[in-house]
């Protein structure tokens, strides 16, 4: 991440003394003074662990086998969270769910982040007719309405699969973040560090990625953190319809999606609640620390 | 002013169009076209090929657009095969029942946002403004079918309060004094449970741009004249506040269809969201692509109401 | 034949109008600016803000598009620096008003010095280190400077960095943007005479841009004044403040502190018979827009813009 590191054998406590105060160091502290923060911080570390560590050991397949013997079992200490219509243990999926949830989010993200960064810098780069063009491609996305058209493409995209489904996901999630980006870049390239940089030879290419990138970096992992929150909201959804992962594969919006059934929405709360739950924790936790981040970056906003 | 509104309803016709070719092609992506829900399989294959070429599905694909959007913007939007009757007739009802749970769901989220949002704001780090970000945080992380779907378990079947599915008491004659009591009792639960989330956004911008607006110039200099502190707000702090919420609810009508397709879905609700995702799983085709069709001109109707009522409350926008 | 020439320079900006965002009119932030500059001297470019004189310095930079003009350096065309022969960017540079937006904060002092060494020379990391070490002690800062981060020098010391930066590619000639003009009183002289200081060491060319009269009697050797994107008076330092001829300068050079208190009651005096005159044949120097007429020789270095006599 850290854009300024260039090969030169600099000792490493050099580097420390001279961190930059708008760096990590008061992210770190800003989250350690937020108690909400820090406890989200650490309950996230703990699921992400738990789930990439346990979903090793679990065997998916057997998983996913249908128990006819099993069905609908409420919990009890062969299923920790009891089964569901197919007899399947529903504590497993629950960890194999989260951790498909996580996994999609977090690329989802990650590649709308990508596109997102390239397109508003590109945009607010160079500004005028170019910015003014991309800017009216970038709000017709936007009026889009994204759940029917995702779901429309997930219907008619041919061989559905996990990647074609984040594909369809980001090519509809990316505006936001682009938009944030371009108007920062906006304001960047008009400050004298920018311009001094095209008396020096840089070329624009360089200018854009080298010198106003590490300046858009904390507003870059903000927005990126609320996103994934978002992503995997959307995700959850898209999965509750039964337009999100493919069968075979759980997410945590597969097990709510079982509630869509009455009797096991009225009676049978253990096949679908916790998965709510986990959604809703994760998102707000997730949330939390993206807040935290927030005001660390925003000097105004700083608790201390 | 009205240069900005005629430019921004120029920019809406290329969207609308964009909208309508993307519609277009995602329609000629889907398996089956116009005719498969009409004939009879039993027909000779001849017959069929005949049939084709006289609707019109053999001509190039900017040929078949044309026919398309002709039909489309004089009603026409094509034949359900899984109803067996014209497309428009079938979205009618729906779209009223869709319609009328927006509007419920709306004024709640108002009802919701303005009082809170002002608590919040004008009391800022009290007790109540502590709850009111408690909620639009969580609010905000919570993802509308799973708030709505605990909705229905608690208030549907477990107290029995609210009706589980449906949009009316059948049996009941349309018209009279009780259909529409009914009508309004099925719409509630559904709408308070997506106004309850999409409030949360309203209720912290309000919230900010109370407090915003408490440490302008301007708000300082009619306390400093001595105005009683209820004129400060009513005058000064709430005109300037509550006029760019209201243009909101045009954007909200994004938010909104998204919302419906859950809320629909979980309720039971016979509406466009619920009459799409049917549609959807059935492979009714030409109910789908008229549905996306529709709810996209509404999301750019919404957007285009929006920006120029913001753009008479800030002159600030039209200048760009 | 000047070193460093410029001919009829515009820089003209339009201003977009109506609903299709079409040109409707133009700023003429710079509209017909000519001068020349000597090797080795120091050409001081004056005038308030809005004058032009700071776009006049960017358009020779290739900052702002030229809309008209020609500008020529050591006898190459230079207008469009994409075409010049020569590369433009390692013999002229430029150093920004504003120390603190003009260093990147993301990047350590050894970064932003090396810039252009990376865009320029291909040296090895060693040798670009020694480089930019080199540049420091030259600007008077420690060599150890080289891992901290902008904000954690004084405006006095970065505007250093700055000029570190500009002659780290040995340049001819250097623009510098009102250099001093977001420092400290007390740093100003510093930094003056460290820039005199280089530039008699590397034998430099300044184009000096400027409001402040008393830095720029202290820098230049030549001045040109000018006003609304025009040249009102063009002379040597000595001409343009012992004998002003248009009234605009007139007016610049009486409104320059006297610290002789002594003298205050005279200075007043004059400072309000400058201001009667300034007021009563303000038309008589500027056209019936408010701008400047063309320039007209007095002397063979001194110009002034006066209206054609008939």
């Amino acid at each position: 991440m850290d854009m300024n590191n260039s090969n030169v054998d600099i000792s490493d406590e050099k580097l420390e003394a001279s961190k930059s105060p708008t760096g990590w160091s008061i992210i770190w502290r800003e989250i350690l003074r937020d108690k909400v923060a820090l406890i989200s911080l650490i309950f996230l570390v703990l699921v992400v662990l738990f789930v990439y560590g346990i979903s090793l050991i679990l065997n998916q397949e057997e998983i996913v086998t249908v128990d006819l013997f099993a069905i609908h079992e409420p919990p009890s200490e062969e299923f920790l969270l009891g089964t569901d219509y197919g007899g399947r243990d529903i504590f497993g999926q629950l960890i194999i769910g989260t951790r498909n949830s996580l996994s999609i989010g977090i690329l989802v993200t990650l590649m709308t982040g990508l596109i997102g960064i390239i397109y508003g810098l590109v945009a607010g780069y160079f500004g005028g007719t170019v910015d003014n063009i991309m800017m009216r491609i970038l709000d017709f996305f936007l009026i889009l309405p994204f759940l029917m058209v995702v779901i429309v493409f997930v219907a008619i995209v041919p061989k559905y699969s996990i990647i074609s489904f984040s594909l369809i996901m980001t090519a509809f999630l990316w505006m936001g973040i682009a938009r944030l980006i371009r108007s920062k870049a906006l304001q960047e390239k008009e400050l004298d560090y920018a311009q001094a940089s095209k008396t020096l030879g840089s070329s624009n290419l360089k200018i854009m990625f080298t010198q106003v990138l590490p300046n858009l970096s904390s507003l870059i992992i903000v927005t990126m953190t609320l996103n994934l929150a978002a992503n995997i909201g959307l995700e959850s959804g898209l999965s509750f319809l039964g337009f999100g992962f493919p069968e075979s594969t759980p997410s945590l919006g597969t097990l709510v999606s079982y509630a869509t059934n009455p009797q096991t929405l009225e009676s049978r709360w253990w096949i679908w609640l916790p998965a709510s739950i986990l959604i809703l924790v994760l998102m707000l936790s997730i949330n939390n620390v993206g807040q935290a981040l927030k005001r660390a970056t925003d000097a105004r906003q700083r608790r201390g | 002013m009205w240069k900005f509104t005629v430019r921004r309803i120029l920019i809406m016709i290329p969207q609308i169009f964009l909208l309508s070719i993307l519609i277009f092609l995602m329609a000629q992506a889907m398996p089956g076209d116009a005719l498969s829900g009409l004939i009879d399989p039993n027909l000779d294959p001849k017959e069929i090929a005949k049939m084709r070429e006289k609707l019109g599905l053999n001509d190039e694909w900017y040929a078949q657009y044309i026919d398309w959007i002709k039909g489309a913007i004089q009603g026409d939007l094509g034949e359900s095969f899984r109803f067996k009757m014209p497309v428009s007739e079938l979205i009618e009802q729906r779209l009223i029942n869709t319609f009328w749970l927006s509007v419920v769901t709306l004024i709640i989220t108002y009802l919701i946002a303005i009082p809170l949002g002002i608590t919040s704001g004008r009391f800022n780090d009290t007790w109540a403004d502590r709850i009111i970000t408690g909620y639009t945080y969580i609010g905000f992380a919570t993802p509308v079918f799973i708030f709505a779907l605990v909705m229905l378990w608690i208030f549907g079947f477990h107290y029995g309060w609210f009706p589980t599915t449906g949009s009316v008491k059948p049996g009941l004659e349309p018209g009279t004094f009780d259909y529409i009591v009914s009508k309004i009792y099925h719409m509630l639960l559904p709408a308070i449970s997506l106004a309850l989330i999409t409030t949360v956004n309203t209720v912290q911008y309000l919230r900010s741009e109370i407090i915003d607006t408490k440490q302008r110039d301007f708000i300082i200099t009619a306390r400093a004249k001595g105005a009683p502190e209820s004129r400060v707000y009513n005058r000064h702090i709430l005109r300037n506040s509550l006029l760019p919420i209201a243009a909101f609810f045009g954007f909200e009508i994004t938010g909104l269809i998204g919302g419906t397709i859950f809320v629909e879905q979980i309720f039971g609700y016979p509406g466009m969201g619920q009459l799409f995702y049917e549609s959807i799983l059935l492979r009714d085709y030409s109910v789908v692509t008229s549905v996306v069709l529709l709810f996209g001109i509404a999301s750019i109707l919404g957007a285009l109401i929006s920006d120029v009522i913001l753009s008479l409350v800030d002159p600030r926008i039209r200048i760009k | 034949m000047g070193f460093l020439e410029v001919e009829d320079l515009k820089v003209h900006f339009p201003i977009k109008g109506g609903i299709f965002g079409r040109t409707v009119d133009y700023v003429k932030a710079v509209d017909g600016v000519s001068l020349s500059i000597e090797k080795g001297k120091t050409y001081g470019l004056v005038g308030e803000s809005g004058s032009g004189k700071t776009t006049t310095g960017r358009a020779i930079m290739g900052l702002n598009n030229i809309t008209a003009g020609k500008i020529t350096f050591d006898g190459y065309d230079i207008t469009d620096l994409k075409q010049a022969e020569l590369d433009v960017r390692k013999q002229i540079q430029m150093i920004f008003q504003d120390p603190y937006s003009s260093l990147n904060p993301k990047k350590r002092v050894l970064d932003i010095i090396a810039e252009p060494l990376r865009n320029y020379e291909k040296l090895s990391k060693i040798e670009e280190k020694k480089r930019v070490q080199e540049l420091l002690e030259l600007v008077g800062l420690s060599p150890e400077s080289i891992v901290k981060y902008p904000h954690e020098f004084s405006g006095g010391q970065r505007q250093r960095i700055g000029v570190a930066r500009a002659i780290a590619l040995k340049p001819k000639v250097i623009i510098a943007d009102e250099p001093v003009s977001a420092l400290d009183v007390s740093v100003q002289a510093q930094v003056l005479n460290f820039m005199r200081d280089i530039q008699e060491e590397l034998d430099l060319t300044y184009l000096f841009i400027g409001h402040d009269l008393g830095v720029i009697r202290h820098m230049c050797d030549h001045i040109g004044i000018m006003y609304k994107g025009r040249y009102v008076e063009q002379g040597t330092t000595e001409e343009i403040f012992n004998s002003p001829q248009h009234i605009y300068t007139k007016r610049l050079v009486a409104a320059i502190p006297d610290i002789d208190p002594s003298q205050r009651k005279k200075q007043i005096q004059f400072r309000q018979e400058v201001q009667t005159e300034y007021e009563q044949s303000y038309n008589e120097y500027f056209d019936s827009d408010g701008l400047a007429f063309k320039l007209k020789p007095v002397s063979k270095t001194h110009l002034v813009a006066l209206p054609e006599v008939e």
